[in-house]
């Protein structure tokens, strides 16, 4: 084989190449008119070269945003250096179909792209390269494992059977809002509240009715928070409000609402038809007490003596400064 | 009679590289100074008839000396050598007295040019040995002039072992040159596309454990809120990250100069923060494989994290990173709050081939 179409050849097997290669290539003029069009972009958009050729890019894919494709172009034109756009900034250049359309779970294909400069013999940039990456895979497993992720850090932090926070995340919360206030000193109560006789319910109806109970309750305390109140279920029956930039007199006011409408309501299982009340105890948190679990035990303490008074009652902890 | 000249640049490798770019059998009587209130001290000492200036110094930078010679109308002619390549600092430096600019690395044919051309010196004067004599005040530095025919060898074998502990001045001085160049292209491209004045700093070249990074990273204080991309690059021999880590603070700012109207939302910053590290990135690591000769291909960037504590956008992979060659530019915009931290991490597997290239350019 002579030299000459050795070289033939290889160009022969480049070009070959260039053209099955399973990433995208594309090159644009000045004017954003498609010069080459490789067999990626051909199968996926399912338009053939000749039919591309000479044509501008923006009237072919309305889905290519002219501004912003412009803004990147411009300044590897300008500048001569290459530029790159990642799926998380925007998700495809070109609105292929995913390469797995039954077994996928993306809608379309997600894409990488490289912008090339590409120079005469004169030195400047005259023609632009586009090279266009499946990256599909990469960006439904990050999504993924995102949704999974936010997902689980939700579980972790909420009681199954009311959807208010567990006790540990609740805790948490207590912890550093009792932190805020030490250093901002504006007025916080802290609500524990309690179903009265609740062993009597589980005893006599049997506990799919209690819990039935636990979950009218807490569809009640979400009703009348407010979003920046922060409500946890603390044990079995026992529930906590965390009321923020609220003094004692405002938490009772809130307390007596929840009261009077838990001993109103009815809450009914198939054929029964049952009511219940609660027990409130409410502290304002200020200097005398001197940590989180301090504030727990005030209003602790309050809710004891609203069970001793004959229950269904609110008892305030006395402000101490 | 020899012309007294002087070399006022704080890297040891430049100012070797300026002296061999002189032009050949040119009468000189070279004196160097590390910067700018040496030169300034060389120059009332009559050292200084013809001064070569870099513009970015420790104590003294390039701007105040020129200053300083207008207002003490000090004797002497300066031609500015610097990394710093944009129109602008190109403008101020001539407005201020400079008779012309060469962009670095100093290139022999273009300052015999231009000596040439100011009439600083004549082909004619030629075939008299150069003569060097050890400077007399005290501030200037007593360098000995590498003998043109004969430079300077560094030992690179040495070098390499003890690399691996700590970086040896000599090369961290070419490394902190290698990257002032590359940063000022990057800073020109960047002033080009915000149409601002970019104030360029002095690279901070450093070996570190990447335990260390994020404290390395001078430019942004522990506690900031910041976003970050890293892009992978890789040459025959050499490989390494670059890491483009802006102040959260610095968006509004950055979006403005760029003419973003939309108002600023997580995915607008990801954007302006892509189209930043293109140019920054790309810009840099083209002026390090030109200066090296040596070419890299860049891997696809990828979001180290939005709205997160430094150690936190670096902790992520900490646990595969080892000791690495850091570059840190940290680049200022003149009138803005921007910060905006670049860095070269280089692995240290790298450095073997980046000390040869080195040597190589001292030859």
């Amino acid at each position: 084989m002579s030299l000459e179409t050795e070289q033939i050849n290889e160009l022969h097997w480049l070009m070959e190449m260039l053209h099955t290669i399973d990433v995208g290539l594309v090159v644009l003029d000045r004017q954003y008119n498609i010069q080459i069009w490789n067999g990626f972009m051909e199968n996926h958009s399912g338009m053939l070269p000749r039919e591309v050729k000479g044509k501008e890019l923006f009237s072919l894919f309305d889905e290519i945003p002219k501004d912003w494709f412009k803004r990147k172009a411009e300044s590897v034109f300008l500048l001569k250096n290459k530029a790159f756009t990642i799926w998380e900034q925007r998700p495809y250049l070109f609105k292929f179909q995913n390469y797995r359309p039954i077994t996928g779970s993306a809608d379309y294909m997600y894409q990488n792209t490289t912008f090339i400069p590409l120079m005469s013999a004169t030195g400047l940039v005259t023609h632009l390269c586009l090279l266009i990456y499946d990256v599909t895979d990469n960006a439904t497993n990050k999504q993924d494992l995102e949704c999974v992720n936010n997902e689980l850090a939700i579980l972790s932090q909420t009681d199954g059977l009311t959807q208010l926070f567990n006790r540990s995340h609740w805790e948490s919360c207590l912890q550093s809002e009792f932190k805020r206030w030490c250093r901002s000193r504006s007025p916080s109560s802290l609500v524990i509240l309690d179903i009265d006789h609740f062993k009597n319910v589980n005893d006599n109806y049997g506990h799919p009715v209690g819990d039935d109970v636990i979950r009218h309750l807490s569809g009640i305390i979400k009703k009348h928070v407010r979003e920046t109140d922060i409500s946890g279920r603390y044990g079995g029956e026992e529930f906590v409000v965390l009321l923020a930039d609220t003094p004692l007199e405002n938490a009772q006011i809130f307390c007596e609402r929840l009261r009077k409408e838990v001993a109103q309501s009815i809450v009914t299982h198939n054929d029964i038809e049952l009511s219940y009340t609660i027990s409130l105890g409410v502290a304002e948190v200020d200097l005398s007490i001197k940590t989180y679990e301090a504030w727990i035990e005030c209003a602790d303490s309050a809710l004891y003596r609203s069970k001793e008074n004959g229950r269904n009652k609110v008892t305030l902890h006395p402000k101490q400064a | 009679m020899s012309t007294p000249l002087l070399i006022c640049d704080d890297s040891n490798m430049a100012r070797k590289q300026v002296a061999r770019s002189l032009p050949d059998g040119w009468d000189v009587d070279i004196s160097f100074a590390t910067n700018g209130s040496e030169a300034i001290e060389a120059i009332k000492a009559g050292k200084g008839d013809v001064l070569l200036l870099d513009l970015n110094m420790p104590v003294m930078d390039g701007y105040e000396v020129l200053q300083a010679i207008v207002k003490e109308d000090l004797p002497t002619m300066v031609i500015v050598i610097s990394g710093d390549i944009q129109p602008e600092a190109h403008q101020r430096v001539t407005s201020l007295g400079a008779l012309d600019f060469i962009q670095k690395p100093v290139n022999k044919n273009k300052l015999t040019e231009i000596l040439s051309a100011y009439g600083v010196f004549t082909a004619e004067t030629k075939e008299v040995a150069l003569e060097v004599k050890p400077a007399a005040s005290p501030s200037v530095s007593k360098l000995n002039l590498p003998p043109v025919s004969a430079p300077e060898k560094v030992d690179v074998t040495k070098k390499q072992e003890e690399s691996v502990g700590f970086l040896e001045p000599d090369l961290r001085d070419c490394y902190q040159e290698i990257a002032n160049v590359a940063m000022g292209r990057a800073g020109d491209l960047l002033a080009r596309l915000l149409d601002v004045f970019v104030v360029l700093p002095i690279p901070n070249v450093n070996l570190i454990e990447v335990s260390e990074l994020s404290m390395a990273l001078s430019a942004v204080e522990v506690n900031e809120s910041t976003s970050g991309i890293c892009q992978g690059f890789i040459g025959a021999g050499v490989s390494g990250e670059a890491l483009l880590i802006l102040n959260d603070s610095s968006f509004q700012d950055v979006a403005t100069l760029m003419n973003y109207n939309q108002t600023l939302d997580e995915n607008s910053e990801l954007e302006l923060l892509m189209d930043l590290a293109n140019v920054l990135i790309g810009a840099c690591l083209s002026g390090v494989s030109e200066q090296l000769d040596m070419s890299f291909s860049q891997g696809h960037p990828v979001v180290l994290g939005q709205h997160r504590k430094i150690s936190e956008l670096i902790a992520t992979n900490s646990a595969r990173w080892r000791r690495t060659l850091a570059i840190e530019i940290s680049y200022n915009i003149e009138n803005y709050p921007i910060k905006c931290d670049l860095l070269l991490l280089f692995t240290e597997e790298s450095m073997k081939t980046l000390n040869n290239k080195i040597a190589y350019l001292l030859d």
